[in-house]
C-alpha cells in the first residue's frame, strides 16, 4: 500500500497507466544564424499558444470555465515581455532557443520556489509545464496521448499538469496518482472539478507502480492499493458504489432546513478565514457564518490594517452572504503566530501566554479600531462579535466595555450600525467552561472551539505525538465540559453553537443534539453531510445515546460504543 | 516622474489573474511603470514580476509612472488597485 494526499474524494479501480517524463535533453550549442533562431522560437511558442487554447477550450467543455482559465494562463506567462525579452536576449548572445527557454524559465522556477508562498509556489509548476511544453516543441518531442487512454484507466505521473488535464476523458480515467502536489495544487482542483478520485504526493509513484498493474485509489483517505485481493476488490467496490450514492443523496439536502427526525430545526453555519471564502460558504448551501477568524487582516504585512481595510472586508463577506449571520471573532493572535511588526515576543509556552482577549485588551487602540470596523459594517447584515479565549469575566465585561465605546464614537460621528449588536463568547478554555453560568448571565450567545477547548481541558497537544493519544473530544472530560457549557446558555436562555471540528463529527452530533446545541459551524465542504447526520435522530434518540455515553467511564468505552450506534 | 502609494484590497492579492489583467493594462502605455513594494522594484508590464512579487492583500505599494503618459497611466494603475483589481 502507498500512502499520499486524498485530494479529490472517491474510490477508482482500474488499470495503471505510467505518463513517463518525456526526455528534454539537448545539447546546447552556440549558434550564428540570430535571426533564423529567433524565428525558431517565434514558431515553437506560436505553436505552443495554438496547443495550449486548444486544450483549454477542451477543458472548458470538460470541466469549466475557471480551469480553463488556468490553461490560458499559460499563454499570458509566455507572451510576458519580460521573459520574452530574456530568452531573445540569451539567444542573441549566440545560445540556442533550447538553453535560452531553459534557463530563464529556471530562473523563474526558482525564484517562485524560493517566495515560500503557497499561491505563487503553485505558479512554478505552470512555469515548468510552459518549459517542457516549448522544449518538446523545440526538439520535435511527441505528446503523450492521455485522450487515447482505454476506460478503466488509472494515470500515474510524476506531477499533473494542466496541459495533461485537458487530454483527460472523465469517462475512462477512474483515478489519478502524483508523485508532486497538495490539496489546494492545480492537480488537485483539477482533480475535484473532474469528479475523479486523486492521491498526490506519493513518493516515487512512478516506479512503485508498473504499466497496467490492477491498483485501487482511494482519494478519500489518500491510499493507493497494490494488486488487490478479490475480497479488497469487493470491499472497495462496495465502498465505492456507497460513495457515489451517498454523493447523490447529499444532494437532496441541499436547499432545505437543516432538521432532526422529529422536526427540531437546527442551525447549520459555516467557518471561514476571508470574505472571499463567504462565497464557498453560500455554494455549500451554508445558513450563515459560525466563525468568521480576522487573523488574516494582519497576516503577511508589515503594519496594522485601518479601520476602513477591516470594515471593508467584514462588509464584502456581509453583502456575499446576504443578511445571514455572521459571528466574527476578534483578533485572536499570540507569540505563536509570526507578525513581526506587532513586536510579540517569543514565549516560552505561547498558548497559556499573551495572546487573543488578553493581548487586545492591552492593545486598546487597535481592538477598538477592530470593533468599530465590525459595528460599522453591521449596518450591512446580520453580525455579531465573539471574544476568543475568554478565562474571566472581567475580560468579557472589559470588551463590552470597548464596544460600547466604539458605539459612542460612530454615534457622535453619525455613522450607521447595529445598536442590538450581540457579543458572544468562544467558549474554548477549561475556565470559560467551568464558569460558563457566570459567563451566560452576561454573554449574549456561546459558540464552544472545541479544538482549542479539547487541548487545554487535556492539557495536551494534538501536535505532539506522545500525546496526542489523550487529545479527543470524546474524553469524558471535555464531554462534561460541553454538556456544561451548552446547559448553562440554556439555562439562562442564549443560543449556544460549536465552531469546532467536532461539529461535523457524526458521533458528536447526536450528543450535541441531546445536550441542546442549536447552532453547528463547519467547514463549507461538511454542510450537507452534517444536514443529513443531524436528519438521521430524533430527539429521544439522541438523548439515550447520550445518557449511556455519559454514563461510559472512558474515551475507548466511549468510540467503541458510538461506532456500534452511529 | 510621478508616483503614488496604494493599498491592495482584493482578498487574495497579486494572483494570476489579477496580474495578468493589470500587466496587459500598462502594457498599454508608453511610460516605464514601477511597483516599489518591500523595498524592491518591478516592472508593472510584466505579469512573472508581478507574481514574483508575492504582494498580498492589504500591503501598500508604490507605482511609479515616467515617459509621456505617465499622468494617465498612474491614473489608471491606481485606479485599478483601489477598484480591487477586477476581482
Amino acid at each position: 500500500m502507498l500512502i499520499g494526499i486524498g485530494a479529490s474524494d472517491g474510490i477508482g479501480i482500474g488499470r495503471v497507466m505510467i505518463i513517463a517524463e518525456q526526455s528534454l535533453e539537448y545539447t546546447p550549442r552556440e549558434i550564428t544564424d540570430v535571426d533564423s533562431e529567433l524565428a525558431r522560437l517565434h514558431d515553437a511558442i506560436d505553436k505552443f499558444c495554438d496547443n495550449t487554447i486548444e486544450q483549454a477550450n477542451a477543458i472548458r467543455q470538460s470541466t469549466g470555465e475557471k480551469e480553463a482559465e488556468i490553461l490560458e494562463g499559460h499563454i499570458a506567462i509566455i507572451r510576458d515581455p519580460f521573459m520574452g525579452g530574456e530568452i531573445e536576449n540569451l539567444i542573441k548572445a549566440n545560445q540556442c532557443a533550447e538553453a535560452a527557454v531553459d534557463q530563464v524559465c529556471k530562473m523563474f522556477i526558482d525564484m517562485f520556489s524560493g517566495t515560500g508562498d503557497d499561491l505563487t509556489m503553485q505558479r512554478a509548476a505552470d512555469i515548468r509545464d510552459i518549459r517542457d511544453g516549448v522544449l518538446g516543441i523545440l526538439l520535435g518531442v511527441d505528446e503523450v496521448k492521455i485522450s487515447d487512454a482505454p476506460a478503466g484507466t488509472v494515470l500515474v505521473v510524476k506531477e499533473l499538469t494542466p496541459s495533461m488535464t485537458a487530454g483527460i476523458n472523465k469517462e475512462n480515467i477512474v483515478g489519478i496518482v502524483t508523485e508532486t502536489g497538495s490539496r489546494t495544487s492545480h492537480s488537485a482542483i483539477l482533480a475535484r472539478a473532474l469528479e475523479i478520485p486523486a492521491v498526490l504526493s506519493v513518493e516515487n509513484a512512478t516506479t512503485k507502480l508498473s504499466s497496467e498493474e490492477l491498483i485501487i485509489v482511494d482519494g478519500s483517505k489518500g491510499l493507493v492499493l497494490i494488486a488487490p485481493d478479490p475480497v479488497k476488490i469487493e470491499e472497495y467496490t462496495a465502498k465505492r458504489i456507497a460513495f457515489l450514492r451517498e454523493q447523490r443523496e447529499l444532494e437532496n439536502y441541499r436547499g432545505k432546513a437543516t432538521l432532526s427526525a422529529d422536526g427540531i430545526e437546527y442551525e447549520l453555519f459555516c467557518n471561514i478565514g476571508t470574505p472571499k471564502d463567504a462565497t464557498k460558504a453560500m455554494d455549500a448551501d451554508g445558513e450563515g457564518v459560525g466563525l468568521f477568524r480576522t487573523e488574516f487582516l494582519f497576516m503577511d504585512r508589515d503594519r496594522l490594517p485601518t479601520e476602513d481595510e477591516q470594515f471593508e472586508a467584514y462588509k464584502q463577506a456581509s453583502l456575499i452572504m446576504k443578511g445571514k449571520p455572521i459571528i466574527i471573532r476578534t483578533l485572536d493572535i499570540g507569540g505563536d503566530k509570526e507578525i513581526p511588526y506587532l513586536g510579540l515576543a517569543k514565549e516560552e509556552n505561547p498558548f497559556m501566554g499573551f495572546r487573543a482577549i488578553r493581548y487586545c485588551l492591552k492593545n486598546r487602540d487597535m481592538f477598538k479600531s477592530q470593533i468599530k470596523a465590525i459595528l460599522r459594517a453591521s449596518a450591512f447584515g446580520d453580525i455579531r462579535i465573539m471574544f476568543p479565549l475568554i478565562t474571566a469575566v472581567e475580560e468579557l465585561r472589559a470588551g463590552k466595555e470597548l464596544v460600547e465605546e466604539a458605539k459612542a464614537d460612530l454615534k457622535a460621528s453619525d455613522i450607521a450600525f447595529d445598536e442590538n449588536i450581540k457579543v458572544g463568547v468562544m467558549t474554548e478554555t477549561a475556565a470559560s467552561g467551568v464558569i460558563a453560568d457566570l459567563l451566560a448571565k452576561e454573554a449574549d450567545f456561546f459558540s464552544i472551539g472545541t479544538n482549542d477547548l479539547t487541548g487545554y481541558t487535556m492539557a495536551a497537544d494534538r501536535g505532539n505525538g506522545d500525546v496526542s493519544y489523550l487529545y479527543s473530544p470524546l474524553q469524558p472530560s471535555v464531554l462534561r465540559m460541553i454538556k456544561r457549557i451548552i446547559e448553562c446558555g440554556v439555562k439562562e436562555n442564549i443560543p449556544v453553537g460549536m465552531c469546532g471540528e467536532a461539529a461535523a463529527s457524526p458521533q458528536m452530533i447526536p450528543l450535541l443534539m441531546s445536550f441542546g446545541l442549536t447552532e453547528f459551524s463547519v467547514s463549507a465542504p461538511s454542510v450537507l453531510k452534517v444536514r443529513k447526520n443531524i436528519s438521521k435522530w430524533t430527539k429521544a434518540e439522541a438523548d439515550a445515546i447520550a445518557e449511556k455515553v455519559m454514563a461510559m467511564t472512558t474515551e475507548a468505552e466511549i468510540t467503541a460504543y458510538l461506532d456500534t450506534v452511529i | 516622474m510621478v508616483s503614488k502609494k496604494v493599498t491592495l484590497v482584493n482578498a487574495q492579492g497579486f494572483h494570476m489573474r489579477p496580474a495578468n489583467v493589470f500587466a496587459s493594462a500598462m502594457g498599454k502605455y508608453s511610460s516605464n511603470i514601477t511597483i516599489k513594494f518591500n523595498g524592491n522594484s518591478y516592472n508593472a508590464k510584466s505579469l512573472l514580476n508581478i507574481i514574483a512579487a508575492c504582494i498580498k492583500c492589504g500591503s501598500e505599494i508604490e507605482i511609479v509612472c515616467e515617459g509621456d503618459d505617465e499622468n494617465e497611466a498612474l491614473a489608471d494603475a491606481v485606479e485599478r488597485i483601489e477598484s480591487g483589481l477586477g476581482e
